[in-house]
């Protein structure tokens, strides 16, 4: 724990020795935390497309099963979210 | 409306690109009314309270078979609650579950639409306490009816999963444990909060800045043309919000109907 606290102390006054990085870690912590959920919420909405053109019957279904899906990926992004303002 | 006035008087509009409170969380604060414990927020909430009675009390107090206007627009979401949400998920027994769920929808989808209605501006929902409370009460729901329908043997299936070969079943137990018990509510109430708050820190900053800028032009000049972007911006976030708001109602909606159809059958 302190090793982390002490590279994070390091890397925030490194930043701003070099001259004009101002902001927090929490910025670049809630960047890293949303790429995972981009690339899954495209997951789950290409292949819920390609589903329905191959049986458009079941659209139905399908557009509900997407949107559980994309709310399950989409939960991980928005607790980053509120990190970010706890942080 | 408070908000509005501060952010005008402390604008650095020379220096900075965007108006914003050096605490975003200032934007969710109320003060009291003198006297009382009563702020902003709490009016709100039984505001929407009465609006979700009034809705269905005006709409079912004199039923017919061939409905009035006002009647086929409240039937077409109470039947989509009941028909694609409660019994579409649970199953023909989700029906005893239907008020519930519907009592839920229309508390969201009225708290979530005050983020857009004029004058108010302010959804009850980003104050974490509401999210929270109707996670919890879906939290008891599907324990209570999984204990009442299955008996001990509701907390061995999560803990002690058949379907998984029996070198692995304590790691996907302990796993199982935590996210059926405390993670699901946990998101549940998360995810609701967190979309409302994005929403309305968007809107706020971008909507308020554009206004600055927008009438700060005569002073900075071209900077002030930024203005007409912010505020185009806020506007198309607008739209967006509208969607976000029905779709995270529907979504809290239909979490609650999938938990509760896994304590209902907990085999699957």
């Amino acid at each position: 724990m302190d090793a982390v606290l002490a590279v994070v102390n390091a890397v925030t006054v490194l930043a701003q020795e070099a001259g004009g990085i101002t902001g927090s870690l929490n910025v670049v912590g809630y960047g890293l935390a949303a790429i995972g959920p981009g690339i899954g919420v495209g997951i789950v909405a290409g292949n819920t497309v390609q589903a329905m053109a191959r049986q458009p019957e079941v659209a139905g279904m399908l557009r509900t099963t997407m949107f559980l899906g994309i709310a399950f990926t989409e939960a991980l992004a928005l607790i980053g979210f509120v990190l970010f303002f706890l942080g | 409306m408070d908000h509005v006035i501060l952010a005008v008087e402390n604008c650095d509009y020379v220096n900075e690109p965007v108006c914003a409170p050096e605490d975003v969380s200032e934007l969710f604060v109320f003060p009291n009314f003198p006297g009382t414990n009563i702020n902003r927020v709490v009016i709100l909430t039984f505001l929407a309270m009465l609006i979700v009675m009034a809705l269905l009390y005006f709409a079912y107090r004199k039923p017919r078979l061939v409905p009035t206007k006002f009647q086929a627009i409240m039937d077409s979401l109470t039947s989509f609650v009941k028909d694609e949400v409660a019994i579409g998920i649970i199953g023909p027994e989700g029906v005893k579950y239907f008020p519930y769920l519907l009592s839920v929808f229309m508390f969201v989808l009225v708290g979530n639409l005050f983020e857009i209605t004029p004058f108010i501006n302010f959804p009850i929902t980003s104050r974490m306490a509401i999210p929270a409370f109707l996670a919890i009460v879906t939290w008891f729901l599907f324990v209570f009816v999984g204990f009442a329908k299955n008996g001990f043997g509701y907390f061995l299936d999560v803990v002690w999963p058949k379907t998984v070969p029996i070198a692995m079943r304590p790691l996907v137990g302990i796993i199982e444990f935590f996210s059926v018990y405390f993670i699901r509510p946990f998101s549940l109430a998360v995810r609701l909060f967190a979309n409302m708050v994005a929403g309305h820190v968007m809107l706020s900053l971008l909507l308020v800045t554009g206004l600055v800028f927008i009438t700060a032009i005569p002073e900075i000049g071209v900077k002030g043309v930024f203005g007409f972007a912010w505020f185009g911006l806020g506007l198309a976030i607008f739209v967006f919000e509208m969607m976000v708001a029905v779709l995270q109602a529907y979504i809290f909606t239909l979490l609650s109907a999938v938990y509760i159809q896994t304590s209902v059958h907990p085999e699957h």
